[in-house]
C-alpha cells in the first residue's frame, strides 16, 4: 500500500469528534503545519491528546476545532501560557481533563500494551485527583494490589484514533526516526489506532535499513506519511532547525484578544493556500534557511 | 547591609547545598538547573540530572528559554523519554531530589502551578503539573523554590497540584504517599517541616533581612525556633561560578 500523500488528504482522513494525539511538546516537534490544515479543512469537535501541551494544541483549540483537552499542563516555556487552551478552561468553552505528565504516559502506554488499566504513585493526594474523580465517565479509580492488598491509583487506557507524529525522517512505508528525546511519541504512536508520520524528508527504505535501532515508529503502525519541510515551523526539530522566537512572540502576541487572534488565523492559516505559501508568508527559503540547526549543536 | 550578591544567587547557593554527590536529581528550568549545575561543578561530581521528557546530564553552553529547547539537551549522556525518566527512574523509586517552584505554597508544602481563583466559578488558568505532580509524589525528597511574598507563601492554596504534607501529619502518608518536602528556599529564608506535626518552620534567614520582614510577608505563621542562625552566603568561588560558567547571559538568575 502507498502511504505517501499530501497533507491534505492526510488531514482529510480524519473525521470531525475524532480523537489525535499530537507529537508537540510546549515549543518543540510541535505538529503545526497539520494543526493549520485542520483548521483549514474546518474540522471540528476534536479530541487532543498529549503529555504536556504544546503550541499544536493550542492553535487547534484556538480555532475553535477542539472540544476536549486531555493533557498533563503545558506552556509555550518561556514565550508564555498556552493562552488559547487556559481561556477555553477558563470559560468553560473547552472540557479539560488534566493530568501530569506520566499519569498521561501511563495511559499511553497501557494502551500500547493492550492493559485494561495501570496503577500509578502520582495524583493521589492531589486535586487534580479530586477533579478527575468528578468527571463523568472517571477513567480513574482506587483498586487493591491482588498480591499485597496494598491500596493504589489506576488509570484507563488512553487509545487515540490516530496519533500525528512530527519526526525527522522516514522512508515511504512509514518507518520513522526520531532523533534526540521522545517524550511520549513511542508510546502515543503504540496506544493510537493508527498513526500518521510527518517527516522532514522521506528516504528509501535503504537508508531506514542501514541504522534500524533509530527506528522509533514501526511502519506496521503508519497508515499516511507525508514529506513536509518545516512542517513544525515555529517550532523546533531537533538537528533539523531551531524554533523561530519571532514568530512564536507574534503568536503569543496575537493570542491576547480574539480579533487579534482571528488576524492571525487569517494571515497565517486561511490566508494561505497550502503549508508551501505559508513558509512563502513568514520569510520564504532566506530566513528559514537562517534557522537552520547546527549538526554539533543541534539547533 | 551591603551584599556582594543577589537574593537569587543566595537561593541558588542554598539549593546546591542541599544537594549530596551521588545524589539523583529531577530539574525543572531556573534557578533549579543553577542550583544542580552549581553542585555538581563543586561538591557533587557524581551527581546525576535529569529532565522529565528524557534528558539525563547535559553539559549545556548556552542557556535555553525551557526544557523544550534543544540547547539544554546539549551533550547529554541519554536522551530518551517520559517513560524512561518519570517512569523507570523516578516512579520505581530513584530520585532522590526533586526541585518544584510554584504559583503558590502553604505551610505544609502543598503546591500549586496550576490555578488562581475559585475553581468552581471565577479562576486564572496557568500551566498545570507537567511532572512536577510525579516529582512531588515519587521523589524521595522535594525542595521547594519560591519568591518570598504573601501571594505566594499562603495560608491555603487555590488548588493542590503537587502534595506537600497536605493537612499535616500523617495525612501524606494516609495519602498513599512517600517522601515529601525537605526544604522550603526563598530570596528572604529557609525552612524545613516539624518532624510530627509537619508544619513549615523557620531554620534560617538570609543575611540583610529581619525576622519581622520574613514573618511579615506571609500568609501564615511558621514555627519560628529560638535559636535562629543567618543563611551561609555564596562563597566567592559559587559566585564566579554562577556568574562566569553557569549563566553568564542571566537568563535563569534574572
Amino acid at each position: 500500500m502507498r502511504k505517501v500523500t499530501t497533507l491534505a488528504e492526510a488531514v482529510a482522513s480524519i473525521p470531525s469528534g475524532a480523537h489525535v494525539a499530537l507529537s508537540g511538546f510546549a515549543i518543540t516537534r510541535c505538529t503545526m503545519a497539520f494543526a493549520r490544515e485542520v483548521i483549514r479543512q474546518g474540522i471540528k469537535g476534536l479530541t487532543i491528546s498529549q503529555c504536556v501541551g504544546a503550541m499544536d494544541a493550542d492553535l487547534l483549540v484556538g480555532a475553535g476545532a477542539v472540544d476536549r483537552l486531555i493533557y498533563g499542563g503545558g506552556s509555550l516555556d518561556r514565550f508564555g501560557r498556552l493562552a488559547c487552551v487556559n481561556r477555553g478552561i477558563e470559560e468553560g468553552t473547552l472540557i479539560a481533563e488534566e493530568y501530569s505528565s506520566l499519569s498521561i504516559t501511563f495511559r499511553y502506554l497501557a494502551g500500547s500494551l493492550g492493559l485494561p488499566f495501570i496503577p500509578i504513585r502520582s495524583l493521589r493526594g492531589s486535586d487534580l485527583m479530586k477533579r478527575l474523580q468528578e468527571h463523568d465517565a472517571s477513567q480513574i479509580a482506587m483498586v487493591n494490589d491482588p498480591f499485597t492488598g496494598e491500596q493504589w491509583l489506576a488509570l484507563q487506557p488512553l487509545l487515540p484514533d490516530v496519533a500525528v507524529v512530527q519526526v525527522q525522517t522516514a522512508d515511504e512505508e512509514g518507518n520513522a526516526w526520531i532523533m534526540g528525546p521522545k517524550w511520549d511519541n513511542t508510546e502515543q504512536a503504540r496506544a493510537s489506532k493508527r498513526t500518521i508520520v510527518i517527516a522532514e524528508r522521506v528516504v528509501s527504505g535503504e537508508v531506514i535499513r542501514r541504522d534500524p535501532e533509530r527506528t522509533v515508529i514501526p511502519s506496521l503502525l503508519v497508515s499516511h506519511v507525508v514529506e513536509l519541510p518545516f512542517a513544525a515551523h515555529p517550532t523546533s526539530v531537533y538537528r533539523e532547525y531551531d524554533y523561530d522566537a519571532g514568530q512564536i512572540e507574534s503568536y503569543v502576541e496575537a493570542t491576547r484578544t480574539p480579533e487579534a487572534f482571528r488576524a492571525y488565523l487569517d494571515q497565517y492559516v486561511y490566508g494561505v493556500k497550502d503549508h508551501w505559501e505559508y513558509l512563502e508568508r513568514v520569510g520564504g527559503m532566506r530566513h528559514l534557511n537562517s534557522l537552520r540547526a547546527d549538526p554539533i549543536l543541534g539547533y | 547591609m551591603d551584599l556582594d550578591y543577589t537574593p537569587s544567587e543566595l537561593m541558588a547557593t542554598a539549593g546546591a547545598r542541599e544537594l549530596q554527590d551521588g545524589e539523583v536529581v529531577a530539574v525543572g528550568l531556573g534557578l533549579p538547573v543553577v542550583a544542580s549545575f552549581l553542585a555538581k561543578l563543586t561538591h557533587a561530581p557524581n551527581m546525576t540530572i535529569l529532565f522529565e521528557l528524557g534528558v539525563i546530564n547535559p553539559e549545556p553552553i548556552h542557556c535555553g528559554v525551557g526544557l523544550a529547547d534543544p540547547r539544554v539537551w546539549y551533550r547529554a549522556n541519554v536522551l530518551s523519554s517520559f517513560v524512561d525518566i518519570l517512569g523507570a527512574i523516578l516512579h520505581k523509586g530513584l530520585v532522590d531530589v526533586g526541585f518544584l517552584g510554584g504559583l503558590e505554597t502553604d505551610q505544609y508544602g502543598n503546591l500549586n502551578t496550576t490555578l488562581l481563583g475559585d475553581p468552581r466559578a471565577k479562576f486564572r488558568h496557568f500551566v498545570g503539573s507537567g511532572g512536577a505532580n510525579d516529582i512531588a509524589s515519587c521523589a524521595r525528597r522535594t525542595i521547594i523554590i519560591i519568591r518570598h511574598e504573601e501571594r505566594k507563601l499562603k495560608k491555603a492554596v487555590s488548588f493542590i497540584t503537587s502534595p506537600g504534607y497536605i493537612t499535616g501529619g500523617d495525612s501524606r502518608a494516609q495519602a498513599g504517599l512517600r517522601g515529601g518536602p525537605s526544604r522550603v528556599i526563598t530570596d528572604k529564608a529557609i525552612f524545613g517541616f516539624h518532624p510530627e506535626t509537619k508544619q513549615m518552620m523557620l531554620l534560617s534567614i538570609h543575611p540583610g533581612n529581619m525576622l519581622d520582614d520574613v514573618l511579615g510577608t506571609m500568609g501564615f505563621t511558621p514555627i519560628v525556633p529560638q535559636h535562629l542562625p543567618y543563611t551561609e552566603p555564596p562563597t566567592q568561588e559559587q559566585l564566579r561560578l554562577i556568574r562566569e560558567v553557569i549563566d553568564p547571559q542571566r537568563m535563569y538568575m534574572g
